[in-house]
């Protein structure tokens, strides 16, 4: 079993580093060939581990090597495949896989073909990273590294300009990375505060030493390091309000937002609560916290999307929603729901970037979806893939979102958390709506992609193909919600309904499918016919512009934040350290010198002023010796 | 050979002196080849270490003048050995990187000299000898930010000389005051560091004496408000000068902190720690902040280099094995990546003959190796785990969390105004579309600059994955350091501050 584990955790590496030995050279198609493989090896060894524990019950450990030995402490890079790594493993490794292979159409014709490969295994690698280490430093070396490969692949399209907010609200795509990597770094300091309370309380960072020990510490220490911990999950998570940079990650190629900013790294802090289970359960306040969090950003990010045109942002916003959501469960204490989720939306979510990548082919790399429409006739499969990843969305029996998102808000529900089972339920309501505004504008109606020229056509059949196995899951997953509940609760803890919530169950069900059929239909009567705009409204209504314009949280962030800080670093280099602090040196160095020229006067060579100054000098003397006679 | 370090002294100070009769138009074969041969001896040094004994090894001891206890007094342990290693191996980098033509024969001279300084320092166990090797550093680097530099290298090179020379002095006087202490407190001179340790002063004498020393490490470091000669010097000298400066000559300030400061005067150290520490921080987000306000590379990085020193000298004030140890490590990784940083300015300016950003943009099309490179650097800069740069960071930080974490989240946002200059360096000099048509035909690293930087590439990434090799030394020098100022301490609060890591007090 060792073997498995370092197969699933080093063969992404391996292609990685295979695809970087070509990456300055013209596209290879090999290189795509080989790096699917690989991940692939890694998806088989993730899910014959899954199976393995499935069947002995018993996690899997093995230790590398040492890694930082300072002191007292002591840190080895260890990893623990258990269930929770190997339900994330098996996740990871399957969409990546998914993602690979697609990415050999969708990049077919990019000059960087190559080192594309390169970063998305280099990212697998990481992730894998993040999920198998077996402590919270391993977890940071992960943490860091999708930070940097996601930092990359925003940035893919290096070359572009940096364009105002009106004509592009993400600027360009080195700007959307440099956003996002600043905004990580920014919680990443959380984190780190967080591993060193943990260190210097219990000497060691190791999960399994740490959650032994947990009754050691103070209930206030333990807050600390659940909030510390916290601010890190927002801002890999992307959670208010650190938000901002998921939206304008979309910069980069659709297969990374499929993988990355969908499916996988952007889940990563709600794996970090779901695996730091044992500390948020004994802190409730601060999963309360979490929950409120997490469910403002389920309907603060709906919200977004309701109005927004860009295709790739409607599912942005909508993939912070869903976190939001995963937040709000594991907050209430309900880990095992919110790993379903976060495995259910992984699936969906990330068919439906892979549709939306289907569809910006088609149309030359269009993103407004008011120049779109029609498109079913000649995109029929992937009309079907993304209105399937739509429906599971939006919660729709039988789908897999309809299992994953009802238990969340049964669980809100059982919690006696009222106000966030409304608000989650209302957002349920939202969801559908924008899903279905998007499915509708883009396939149904009235073919307004002739204006811009664009001549749609269906994505490569092998492409199609790639994407069946998380079309497949998104029908099928939610029926192994029984199995996955017995696997997943060996190790986190069992969260049971209470027998009043039994009883509601079916009219929690009705209400929320109700809700959810609504807005399918409010979206379906408005744009399904063709788009009708009302420029009007668009241009005057004050809450759409609000919407549209992410609550001028951007532009907020640009005046309070990025502005004043340029200002006060010139402010800093020119007034401080220049006209101070050098100044200062400069005036010493100054006044020594003039001292100096002003004495080297003296020295003239005239023999009668030598004289003057001895004279006056023998009468200061003696006045001195006098005065100092008269006063003894 | 037991008298391995007075090889490593004089072998570049003989080959020196010989590459005067050394024919022009092989000086630079020659300068490659003595540098390597240091090199290997270096390693040769490493090899021969014993990692588990935390003293001084390959001590050397002959008296000089025995009335005043002055003697040649060498040795080295796990705190001195790399930053030897990393001399040794910076130097034989620039000399191999050397895009100058002119005088090239002096200028290899000059940094064989420097070399002998440079190594001189970190293994003299007597501080006469110390001294004297602290100050002769400074005349090749005069020397070659004077003769080498840019437009105003001659008001850089004197900043640079008088500004550091005046804290020196104060050093000096430090120094007699202790040496006369010492006499009177046992009636013979010595001047050796290893008797001196020996020593118990009272806390008001170390109060004196530890300010005294903290101006000669402080300006050399250079810490904040002493730092303004190093944006002149670093912005007037050659590359090689710039590469030098930063991966060693102010690694001189911090290493004496860990060497004088501590262990001589442990209570006023953790007495001072407040102090300290606010100018480190200071350091770490001021300077980010000047980093960021700036135009010109190189400008940039030098800067960067101050903020980047903050965190060691936060490090070394924590008063703990995991803190001091990281802050040894620091010293180490900032000169490996700072030195690779400054090296591939020199590059973009050989080709361009400017360092201004706005002049670049888009530069990753034309020279992907080199943008690559420079990522790298940028990476193990702001500190990613995996890269060279993480460990000693981390370690610093996590330190002196146990002083005080509210000083210790200010420090750590060094995570973040770091990224935030160094991302703008990358996007402004490579990314973007390439609007600069002089730009359009520049030519890749060439071989000579790839053989200089692959060697930093790898070896930022080796001990960013797998530090034990340097690390494990470098934490039982740390470790005995730590114990010997716990039991020197008289005051409580340096008691209980000064934290002894748990299997040391075991094996007590």
């Amino acid at each position: 079993m060792e073997n498995l584990v370092y197969i699933a955790l080093f063969a992404p590496l391996v292609s990685s580093l295979f695809a970087a030995l070509f990456a300055q050279k013209p596209k290879i198609q090999l290189v795509g060939i080989v790096t699917s493989i690989l991940i692939g090896i890694s998806l088989l060894a993730s899910v014959t581990l899954l199976l393995d524990i499935h069947e002995s019950g018993k996690a899997v450990s093995v230790t590398l090597m040492d890694w930082i030995q300072a002191g007292d402490m002591d840190i080895k890079f260890g990893f623990t495949v258990d269930q929770v790594t190997a339900v994330m493993m098996s996740v990871v490794t399957l969409v990546s896989t998914v993602v690979h292979v697609y990415s050999n159409y969708y990049m077919e014709s990019d000059k960087s073909f190559n080192r594309f490969f390169s970063y998305l295994s280099a990212f697998v690698f990481s992730m894998m990273v993040l999920v198998m280490s077996d402590n919270f430093l391993g977890l940071f070396i992960g943490w860091e590294g999708v930070g940097v490969c996601s930092w990359l692949l925003i940035g893919f399209w290096y070359e572009r300009k940096d364009e105002t907010r009106d004509v592009n609200p993400s600027i360009s795509p080195s700007w959307a990375a440099n956003e996002a990597f600043i905004m990580n770094r920014i919680a990443d300091l959380g984190m780190l505060v967080g591993i060193f309370m943990i260190y210097w309380n219990l000497g060691t960072v190791k999960y399994s030493e740490v959650f032994a020990h947990l009754d050691q510490l103070s209930h206030g220490m333990l807050v600390g390091i659940g909030i510390a911990l916290f601010i890190g999950a927002m801002g890999k998570s992307a959670q208010f309000p650190l938000h901002t940079w998921l939206a304008d990650a979309m910069e980069g190629p659709t297969p990374v937002s499929a993988l990355i900013h969908a499916a996988t790294m952007v889940t990563a802090g709600v794996y970090l609560v779901i695996r730091a289970n044992p500390l948020y359960s004994q802190i409730p306040e601060v999963g309360y916290f979490i929950a409120v969090v997490g469910t403002f950003v389920a309907i603060f990010a709906a919200s977004m999307a309701l109005v927004n045109r860009d295709l790739k942002r409607v599912i942005a916003y909508s993939t912070l929603s869903q976190l939001g959501y995963m937040f709000a469960a594991a907050g209430l204490g309900a880990y095992w729901v919110a790993l379903f989720h976060l495995a259910a939306h992984a699936f969906f979510k990330a068919l439906l970037f892979i549709g939306a990548g289907n569809v910006m082919h088609a149309m030359h790399d269009e993103l407004d979806m008011f120049k779109m429409g029609g498109l079913k006739k000649q995109m029929g499969w992937t009309f079907f893939y993304m209105g399937l990843a739509s429906l599971a969305l939006s919660g729709i029996y039988p789908l897999a979102g309809f299992f994953s998102k009802d238990t969340i808000l049964e669980v809100a529900f059982n919690e006696h958390t009222y106000g966030i089972w409304f608000t989650l339920w209302l957002t349920a309501g939202l969801t559908a709506f924008y899903s279905f505004r998007q499915v509708f504008l883009v396939f149904f109606g009235d073919e307004r992609y002739h204006e811009i020229g664009a001549h749609p056509h269906e994505a490569k059949a092998y492409a199609l193909w790639a994407m069946a196995p998380l079309a497949i899951l998104a029908v099928i997953f939610g029926f192994y919600k029984e199995d996955f509940v017995e696997f997943v609760t060996k190790l986190l803890p069992a969260y049971e309904m209470s027998e009043h919530t039994h009883h509601m169950v079916w009219i929690l069900t009705l209400v929320t499918t109700a809700i959810a059929l609504t807005g399918i239909i409010v979206a379906f009567i408005k744009y399904s016919k063709g788009l009708k705009r009302d420029l009007n409204f668009e241009q005057n209504n004050k809450l759409y512009k609000l919407l549209y314009n992410q609550y001028y949280i951007p532009v907020l962030y640009e005046k309070a934040f990025a502005k004043p800080y340029k200002e006060l670093s010139d402010i800093a280099w020119q007034e401080i350290d220049m006209q101070v602090v050098d100044a200062t040196v400069d005036g010493i160095a100054k006044a020594v010198e003039t001292t100096g020229d002003v004495s080297r006067r003296a020295q003239n060579g005239n023999l009668s002023t030598y004289l003057k100054w001895m004279a006056a000098g023998l009468i200061f003397v003696t006045l001195i010796t006098v005065i100092s006679v008269v006063i003894k | 050979m037991s008298n391995i370090l007075s090889v490593l002294i004089f072998f570049p100070l003989i080959a020196g002196v010989f590459g005067f009769f050394v024919n022009k138009n092989s000086i630079r074969v020659y300068g490659i080849v003595v540098a390597a041969a240091e090199f290997l001896l270096s390693l040769w040094l490493w090899m021969s270490f014993d990692t588990t004994d935390a003293g001084m090894q390959f001590v050397e001891k002959i008296s000089l003048i025995p009335e005043f206890g002055i003697s040649y007094y060498l040795g080295v342990d796990g705190i001195s050995l790399f930053i030897v290693i990393l001399s040794t191996l910076m130097t034989l980098l620039g000399i191999v990187a050397l895009s100058i033509k002119e005088d090239l024969k002096n200028m290899i001279i000059t940094l064989l000299f420097l070399e002998v300084a440079m190594i001189g320092v970190f293994v003299s166990l007597d501080v006469i000898l110390f001294y004297i090797f602290w100050e002769f550093s400074l005349v090749p680097m005069l020397y070659i930010i004077g003769a080498w530099g840019g437009p105003k290298k001659l008001y850089a090179a004197i900043k640079f000389f008088i500004y550091t020379f005046a804290g020196s002095l104060v050093m000096l006087v430090g120094i007699l005051y202790l040496a006369y202490i010492y006499h009177a407190t046992t009636g013979v001179w010595s001047f050796s560091l290893t008797d001196w340790y020996g020593l118990l002063l009272p806390t008001d004498v170390q109060t004196i004496l530890f300010w005294a020393f903290f101006l000669g490490f402080a300006i050399k470091v250079p810490m904040f408000p002493f730092h303004t000669w190093l944006p002149y010097a670093h912005g007037q000298a050659p590359t090689v000068g710039s590469v030098i400066l930063a991966a060693v000559l102010l690694k001189m300030g911090s290493y004496g902190f860990v060497r004088f400061s501590l262990p001589l005067f442990p209570d006023a150290s953790v007495a001072f720690i407040l102090p300290i520490a606010i100018l480190a921080i200071i350091m770490i987000i001021y300077t980010a902040m000047v980093a960021y306000a700036q135009k010109d590379m190189k400008q940039v990085i030098a800067y960067s280099s101050i903020s980047h020193m903050g965190v060691i000298i936060l490090g070394t004030f924590a008063m703990n094995v995991e803190g001091i140890s990281g802050s040894i490590f620091q010293m180490l990784s900032h000169g490996i990546v700072s030195g690779a940083l400054f090296m591939l300015v020199g590059v973009i300016y050989d080709r361009r003959h400017t360092k201004l950003m706005s002049e670049f943009g888009g530069l990753a099309k034309v020279m992907p190796t080199y943008a690559t490179i420079f990522v790298v650097m940028t990476m193990a800069s702001v500190g990613l785990p995996l890269t060279i740069g993480f460990i000693g960071e981390y370690l610093s930080l996590a330190g002196f969390f146990k002083v005080s974490p509210i000083m210790t989240i200010l420090a750590g946002t060094s995570i973040i105004v770091g990224a935030v200059y160094m991302l703008s360096v990358v996007k402004k000099s490579f990314f973007g579309p390439l609007a600069n048509p002089e730009n359009e035909k520049l030519k890749d690293l060439d071989s000579k600059e790839l053989w200089a930087l692959v060697p930093l590439v790898a070896i930022v990434i080796w001990l960013g994955v797998y530090p034990k090799p340097v690390l494990e030394p470098i934490d039982n020098s740390t470790k005995a350091l730590v114990q010997l100022m716990h039991k020197k301490a008289q005051t409580d609060k340096a008691k209980k501050i000064i934290l002894v890591s748990k299997d040391a007090k075991e094996a007590k």
